[in-house]
């Protein structure tokens, strides 16, 4: 008897052990906890490490990795919309200037504050699908069809991003958005090929522009050459001139400073000169002053 | 029965009882539930503050879940006030806020989801008919106008739902707008003209760039090439006045020399071997030929 109360007393002192160790908790490194007493939160963000609560059942841990990313999509596969396959509906998405098109964003999003991700939603993935697909919805139906498909995928991405942060606070869910990316936006396949040819439009224009400026910065050069050319020629023209007329004018002096000495027989060696060149070359006729003028030359 | 001999399990047996009463009135009331305490069937009163709560043994507690849930009720097409289509794919974010009004009125989740979508229905239809298409689809929005539309229908809605069904709706949202399936046919070809003569004028533009472009280059050039020009044209200029100068001033000097020579100059151009001439020989250089010494002058 003695014997199985000491017994009963050793076990039943393990037990209570075992029931005060319940108290004791860990967070690991990545993860916050919440802490709750009789289902009342008394301790809405415990940081990592050890630390001690009212053993169960009093109190309950429940702990979050909040640093981890999750990922929900939002539209639908292009593809099914473009197969006709389930649900094309998903993906179809209607722009401010009445296009439609298709579209598939992914979320990423993070426990933001534990307490209300983990008690106030019944589907937080729910809840957020819902917001930042709604906002989607309203902030394409703001843009025109070359917006969202180009230009202003960026902005759109922010914009949503932040306007479905606002309704999740709004809503009190505890989530923190990281990022709202639109991975594929594409014009419905009735009009593809129309929008393939305003990108060939687009590049054909371009195109034809740089040719256009290839044949500006060909001409261009080209012609301050041939500038810089007429300017070299003209200034080759003028030192020649007037080296020539210095060479010319020396010449003239010197020539008729000899001159000067015996005017007369310079003059008539000259002429005399200048007649032997000539009258090689030309057709002659002689007349003389008494006789006929002898025209057997000039009929022949 | 011999009470005696049970004397000694008295105490176990008051604390066993004890026990069991605690257990029947203490009742733990989690953060995400309502607590609807019931006597008989008849509802009481509603514990709303989570933590340990305390009630009488023959009294019973009623758990609702408090969470905010999603409903998504089935696309509908809805008409605006210009007389379009559209399908409007809604949401409601809503959560049970007066559990006893809530249990009275409509019961459970699934009975709630078919009254909102009553609500949300004729509330959409509402607003919409008093909206443009323009007003919710338009590259120029009116943000705040269609933010209005949907807060007055959250509004309206988290109204009639509280009153009547105990229902909070923290919000009524448009997931997806969407033109019917019929129209769809003619949205495409209207988007094919739109390409089209967005690729037409983008290849017009280009053009009109690239006609540019090079009427510019030609201006350049002709610019470049007449200025170079004016500027040769000068610079020869001054080279033929200098040269002019130079001869002038040299010639002035002996004129008669000058007009000699130049003329002879001159006659080597003028005759060549198409000419004839005539001479007489009384010239000056036949004299001798003819006449011999005499003809010196």
């Amino acid at each position: 008897m003695n014997r199985h109360g000491w017994n009963a007393k050793r076990i039943a002192l393990a037990a209570l052990a075992l029931w005060l160790l319940t108290s004791v908790y860990i967070v690991p490194a990545d993860q916050q906890a919440v802490e709750t007493r009789f289902g009342r939160v008394v301790s809405p963000r415990v940081p990592p490490g050890i630390h001690l609560s009212m053993p169960w059942p009093i109190d309950r841990v429940h702990k979050l990795k909040v640093q981890q990313l999750q990922r929900l999509a939002v539209g639908g596969e292009i593809s099914d919309g473009v197969l006709g396959r389930t649900e094309p509906l998903r993906a179809q998405f209607l722009t401010g200037d009445q296009n439609i098109i298709f579209l598939r964003a992914v979320v990423q999003y993070s426990v933001g504050v534990p307490a209300e991700y983990l008690f106030q939603s019944q589907d937080v993935a729910a809840v957020v699908g819902a917001a930042v697909e709604s906002e989607m919805a309203h902030h394409i139906a703001q843009r025109s069809v070359d917006a969202v498909l180009t230009t202003e995928k960026a902005a759109i991405q922010e914009e949503v991003r932040a306007a479905a942060q606002k309704v999740l606070n709004d809503q009190r869910v505890g989530v923190l958005l990281a990022s709202v990316n639109i991975e594929a936006a594409a014009p419905p396949p009735e009009a593809a090929d129309a929008f393939r040819d305003v990108a060939g439009a687009r590049a054909d224009s371009a195109r034809i522009v740089s040719e256009a400026q290839g044949y500006a910065n060909d001409v261009i050069p080209k012609a301050r050459g041939e500038a810089e050319r007429l300017l070299e020629e003209a200034r080759a023209y003028k030192l020649r001139k007037i080296n020539e007329a210095y060479g010319d004018a020396a010449r003239f002096l010197q020539v008729a400073a000899e001159y000067e000495r015996a005017a007369q027989v310079n003059g008539r060696r000259l002429y005399v000169e200048t007649m032997e060149q000539i009258l090689p070359k030309i057709k002659k006729l002689l007349v003389d002053r008494n006789g006929n003028l002898d025209l057997t030359i000039v009929r022949k | 029965m011999d009470w005696q001999r049970y004397r000694r399990h008295y105490p176990a047996a008051a604390a066993a009882a004890i026990v069991i009463l605690l257990w029947l009135s203490l009742f733990p009331v989690r953060e995400t539930e309502f607590v609807l305490v019931t006597q008989f069937g008849r509802p009481l009163y509603t514990v709303t503050e989570a933590g340990l709560h305390a009630k009488w043994f023959f009294q019973s507690a009623t758990y609702f879940d408090r969470r905010l849930r999603i409903y998504n009720p089935r696309p509908s097409e809805f008409l605006t006030r210009d007389k379009k289509n559209l399908v409007i794919e809604s949401y409601v974010a809503w959560r049970i806020q007066d559990p006893k009004r809530f249990v009275e009125t409509v019961g459970d989740a699934v009975a709630a989801e078919m009254r909102l979508h009553d609500i949300v229905w004729s509330g959409l239809a509402a607003a919409l008919g008093a909206h443009e298409l323009e007003s919710l689809v338009s590259v120029q929005p009116d943000a705040a106008r269609a933010q209005r539309m949907l807060d007055d229908l959250t509004a309206a809605t988290d109204r009639t739902a509280l009153a009547s069904y105990g229902i909070h709706v923290a919000d009524v949202r448009i997931k997806r707008l969407n033109l019917p399936e019929q129209n769809k046919q003619s949205v495409y070809a209207r988007m094919r003209a739109e390409r089209e003569r967005i690729a037409r004028q983008y290849r017009a533009e280009g053009e009109e760039q690239a006609l540019r472009i090079r009427a510019e280059a030609d201006r350049q050039r002709e610019e470049i090439l007449s200025a170079a020009y004016k500027e040769a044209e000068k610079i020869k200029g001054e080279g033929d006045a200098e040269s002019t100068r130079l001869y002038s001033q040299a010639y002035a000097r002996n004129p008669r020399f000058y007009k000699l020579l130049r003329t002879l100059e001159s006659y080597k151009k003028i005759f060549d071997d198409k000419t004839t001439a005539i001479l007489s020989s009384d010239s000056e250089l036949l004299k001798i030929l003819m006449r011999g010494e005499a003809g010196v002058p």
